[in-house]
């Protein structure tokens, strides 16, 4: 039974990837589009699950994370004329190092108060890029013309799809040890784990940093991507919310769920676009959200599981570590 | 006999109150001592202030010698000092193994993701509480109270304490968890564990300890054996208000 489980977890993902794989083969460059977003979607929503979905530290500061991977990787290529070979790695190190230096005092608060707390680094970078230096930042308009890593719709959807894949092995491997235990035992009771032995400050470092690294390179990579980047559509609330509810409908503290959720928002707001083009389509993806996440609060993750049959045989040990497999 | 755990002139207010005022007491190696007190005695204060879950307004714990007052928790658990709660402390999604995996766990991240876990490890101090193979992969939702309580017991030794500081431990249990806990406490007492125990439930306590200390209003009242402690009239005073 279980081996059979197996085989169909294998097959699944051998579909997936083999689908995705030829996708570009099948679909116009329009959709190919759609899904070159939904890629990076996952990434932003993969790193803010690494955080928030294992260690329970809700942040809605990772528009800030990404736009210092964005913003850094975009001015060292576009202003100093770095390669972006070097300029993405670079921007990596400065979102880590930065977003550690404004989260780490954070990570000292927890429950709505850190919530809230990392909002106003969102909105602190939004009115900083604007206001300090905005002949680097280029201010309030952005830039434009940033190089690019590669052209067309084709070559970005392989490169955004391995970047995302990779990005989801190596988290889903790390959730799989015990400092994926740990992590999420820190989301379910961090005195418990303080009680265990365990510095709990370093554990939470390491998932902000780790979650901050991913931020950093979908951010940089997405900005090369666009070939522009404008404060207005990074630093904003709808993103924000889009990347947290991709998320939780996906499925929290999985890998999977942040890349299902991103993929299944990401085309319902497409699809959603003929009909409603203008704000108030947020307004139906809110109420599908809300129902879905009524309906299973494990998110879609766990209603794919239940309808494939590919969950049960799963042990316990592996069900908190994660569900990914 | 030599002191394990040492605690000095601990005082611990919160605002204008004084929880913890003046307390010293002394633990020997492979000694059970029992806390005892009425309700807002200050006992499980002391634990927090042990275990540096709370910091001491002035005084000193010493383990072996080695002062403990300005670590933080982990590191006094490290150094071997562990405790358990009043109301046990789960994790309450994952299992039965990966609760007592979490107390097995180095306190490197760098171990953590290269070194898997150690199911024999996890298995023997399971059933070393009592807890059955089948057990393992149960959630604590699953769990009675005093399996609960065996849980915590576990994840607790499972960090090797020299010392363990048990509060409440037979609160909320049946007769039957009781006698079992009981049992299972003096069992590991006689392989030398030193145990500080906080129990209201005194006819219980009575067997496992060598002495006792009772105390009111943050402070010591009586310290001796179980019987010269609650033949005291101060603690009987204490105790029945009068």
């Amino acid at each position: 039974m279980a081996a059979d489980i197996k085989t169909r977890h294998v097959l699944l993902w051998a579909i997936f990837i083999g689908g995705m794989c030829l996708l570009p083969f099948v679909t116009t460059p329009g959709t190919l589009r759609t899904i070159i977003f939904a890629n990076y979607l996952a990434i932003f929503a993969m790193s803010w699950d690494f955080l928030t979905g294992r260690t329970g530290y809700v942040s809605f500061g990772h528009p800030f994370l990404i736009g210092i991977g964005a913003y850094a990787s975009a001015i060292l290529s576009y202003r100093y004329g770095v390669p972006v070979a070097i300029s993405i790695p670079l921007a990596v190190i400065i979102t880590m190092i930065g977003g550690t230096l404004f989260f780490l005092p954070a990570l000292r608060i927890r429950g709505s108060y850190f919530a809230l707390v990392t909002l106003a680094f969102m909105e602190l970078m939004y009115q900083l890029v604007q206001v300090i230096r905005p002949d680097i930042t280029g201010g309030t308009r952005g830039m434009s013309g940033i190089q690019t890593i590669t052209s067309g719709a084709f070559n970005n959807f392989y490169l955004s799809f391995a970047l995302m894949a990779v990005i989801a092995v190596i988290l889903w491997t790390l959730t799989r040890t015990r400092l994926g235990t740990a992590l999420s035992a820190i989301g379910m009771n961090e005195e418990s784990v303080r009680g265990s032995g365990l510095d709990t400050t370093k554990l939470k470092l390491f998932a902000f940093m780790v979650s901050a690294c991913v931020a950093g390179i979908g951010g940089a990579f997405y900005v090369h991507y666009l070939g522009s980047i404008a404060p207005r559509n990074l630093f904003d609330i709808n993103f924000l919310f889009t990347i947290i509810v991709a998320a939780l409908i996906g499925g929290a503290s999985t890998v999977v769920g942040p890349m299902a959720g991103a993929f299944f928002l990401t085309f319902l707001l497409e699809y959603l676009r003929p009909w409603l083009p203008g704000s108030e389509r947020y307004f139906v993806y809110g109420a599908i959200a809300l129902v879905l996440y009524m309906y299973q609060p494990k998110g879609l993750y766990q209603i794919i599981v239940d309808s494939l049959g590919i969950g049960k045989s799963r042990n316990k040990q592996e069900a908190a570590g994660d569900s990914a497999a | 006999m030599t002191a394990l755990l040492e605690v000095s002139r601990l005082v611990k207010r919160f605002g204008g109150i004084s929880a913890v005022n003046d307390l010293s007491f002394e633990v020997n190696q492979g000694e059970s001592l029992g806390l005892i007190g009425p309700n807002g005695a200050g006992k499980t204060t002391v634990f927090s202030l042990i275990m540096g879950e709370h910091r001491q307004n002035s005084g000193t714990v010493t383990l072996a010698g080695e002062d403990l007052s300005a670590d933080p928790t982990y590191l006094r658990i490290q150094k071997g000092v562990s405790r358990t709660y009043q109301v046990p402390r789960p994790f309450a999604d994952i299992n039965v193994a990966e609760n007592i995996r979490v107390g097995l766990m180095p306190n490197s991240i760098r171990r953590m993701i290269s070194e898997g876990p150690d199911p024999d490890a996890e298995l023997a101090l399971a059933r070393s509480v009592g807890f059955a193979a089948a057990d393992l992969e149960k959630t604590p939702g699953e769990l009675s109270m005093g399996d609960l309580r065996k849980l915590e017991l576990a994840r607790t030794l499972a960090t090797a304490p020299k010392v363990m500081l048990l509060d409440e431990v037979f609160a909320g249990l049946t007769v039957g968890e009781i006698t079992q806990i009981s049992d299972l406490l003096a069992e590991k007492r006689k392989e030398g564990m030193t145990y500080v125990i906080v129990s209201h439930d005194l006819r219980s306590l009575e067997p496992l300890i060598d002495r006792a200390v009772a105390m009111t209003f943050g402070h010591v009242i009586a310290e001796g054996t179980f019987r010269e402690v609650m033949d005291n009239e101060k603690v009987r005073a204490a105790y029945l208000g009068h």
